[in-house]
């Protein structure tokens, strides 16, 4: 052999070794898949502002309470209940007070009415799970914004409540099931905000909203 | 009022200035400041949007205590603005000087340009009581830590009046107490005055142009640095002075 020569050993791996290669091999395919999974929820999520995977389909509330029922066969406006929304900066969601003014009379025999009637003796309320929720620092006063649409675009208010948030009226909850519950449709994120604004020559300012 | 844009000020009066905090407490709980323990003035790390310096004068037994309120001055000319990076606090149109959190990254640059001491960084995550949790002021933002905050002029009152005044198709009123920030509603001697320099007839305008004269208390605040500051003074009335002719 001269100086510089290479001696090629065959690599053959022994069967400890395989066996220690495919394992490492299945485990590793594991996080792979895993790494992909997360990327493809966090940057769709990111991006569209509903994952394409894990989508948000609303959580289950303590009550199933029928939107379509009141809004489209009743053909009651949003504000009747939500009475904060053109007055105040939140909606409000309404006590059980305000449901009782109806329902002390009509619903007998319903689950959620039995429900909702039990907690109004008790004094007690519906926790309701958040739907829409903005950061801390983002201050969305929902008054300012009914009534600009309905004041200078002629919207009725509750059509100006479905542009972000969607076709409320119509998202009915099938028992037993993940269909139709009241979700979040628009991503409400600043974009998506600033877009509207710039449309509609509203202030861009930054102390608009964060303060 | 009937001017479109705003430049929003203040005037102090050194003179009314009893000393008494009741403009720091006003805005500490207006706010959402967390409660400064003595361990945190001992590391300079308090936060106090408002703050009243002390300032003895004289010898036992003829001392006297001279008191001036310090808040952001909104300066015209702002030394903090331009040294963001991320340009988390800027001039806005309304006069104000805007700290925006969600886009401070924390550099404390700011503070270190402001010749007042008036910004102030979060070294720790803000803390109540548990009694104290349910009284935080929904319209402000609670701070967390790593951020720069600082006297917005009580904005979230300002907007909330500008937006009021618009849904009921009124003026605004000058010296409305829902304007007002926290601090001048609390002064019990009136020495802190708010209000719109844009607007001819303001209160603070008519001080500006009596006080501004020649022999006139008005002065601004380190102005000699070019901050141009939003917030004039006005001197104390002092007849131990030398120099003093009487009133």
């Amino acid at each position: 052999m001269l100086p510089g020569d290479f001696e090629f050993k065959r690599l053959k791996p022994s069967k400890k070794q395989m066996i220690l290669l495919s394992i490492a091999g299945f485990f590793g395919l594991i996080i792979f898949s895993g790494v992909v999974i997360a990327l493809t929820f966090v940057l769709t999520a990111w991006m569209n502002g509903q994952p394409v995977i894990f989508a948000n389909e609303g959580p289950e509330q303590p009550i199933v309470f029928p939107h379509k029922k009141h809004v489209e066969e009743l053909g009651m406006d949003c504000t009747f209940c939500h009475r904060g929304v053109d007055k105040e900066a939140a909606a409000h969601v309404p006590t059980t007070g305000l449901c009782m003014t109806c329902h002390s009379a009509v619903g007998d025999g319903l689950d959620g009415i039995t429900k909702m009637r039990s907690l109004y003796e008790d004094d007690r309320s519906i926790h309701w799970i958040r739907v829409h929720r903005v950061p801390d620092h983002v201050h969305f006063v929902h008054e300012a914004h009914i009534r600009y649409f309905s004041e200078k675009e002629g919207i009725e208010a509750s059509a100006v409540c479905s542009k972000c948030h969607g076709d409320v009226a119509n998202m009915e909850e099938v028992h037993g099931t993940e269909d139709g519950r009241v979700k979040q449709v628009e991503p409400l994120k600043m974009g998506h905000c600033v877009d509207c604004h710039k449309q509609h020559n509203a202030p861009t300012d930054c102390a608009t909203c964060h303060y | 009022m009937a001017q479109e844009s705003h430049k929003w000020g203040m005037v102090i009066d050194i003179d009314r200035c009893t000393g008494c905090n009741a403009c720091v407490i006003a805005c500490q709980s207006e706010n959402n400041i967390p409660t400064n323990l003595e361990a945190h003035f001992n590391q300079r790390r308090a936060i106090q949007w408002i703050r009243i310096e002390r300032y003895w004068e004289g010898e036992f037994p003829d001392v006297k205590a001279r008191f001036i309120p310090i808040i952001c001055q909104h300066c015209g000319n702002a030394p903090c603005e331009p040294v963001c990076p991320v340009y988390a606090t800027y001039h806005n149109n309304e006069g104000l000087n805007v700290q925006v959190y969600n886009r401070c990254v924390g550099t404390r640059f700011c503070a270190n340009g402001c010749p007042y001491h008036v910004r102030f960084f979060n070294f720790w995550e803000p803390e109540w009581p548990e009694s104290l949790k349910n009284q935080l002021n929904p319209d402000v933002t609670v701070r967390s830590r790593g951020i720069m905050e600082k006297c917005t002029f009580c904005v979230q009152r300002i907007r909330r009046a500008t937006r009021l005044a618009d849904r009921d198709s009124v003026e605004l009123e000058d010296g409305d107490r829902g304007l007002n920030p926290a601090c001048v509603n609390s002064c019990a001697t009136n020495g802190l005055i708010f209000g719109d320099w844009n607007d001819e007839d303001s209160q603070i305008n008519q001080i500006k142009n009596k006080e501004m004269q020649e022999g006139g208390r008005a002065f601004g605040l380190l102005e000699n640095l070019g901050t141009s500051p939003n917030v004039i003074y006005l001197k104390k009335v002092d007849e131990s002075a030398e120099g003093h002719h009487g009133h």
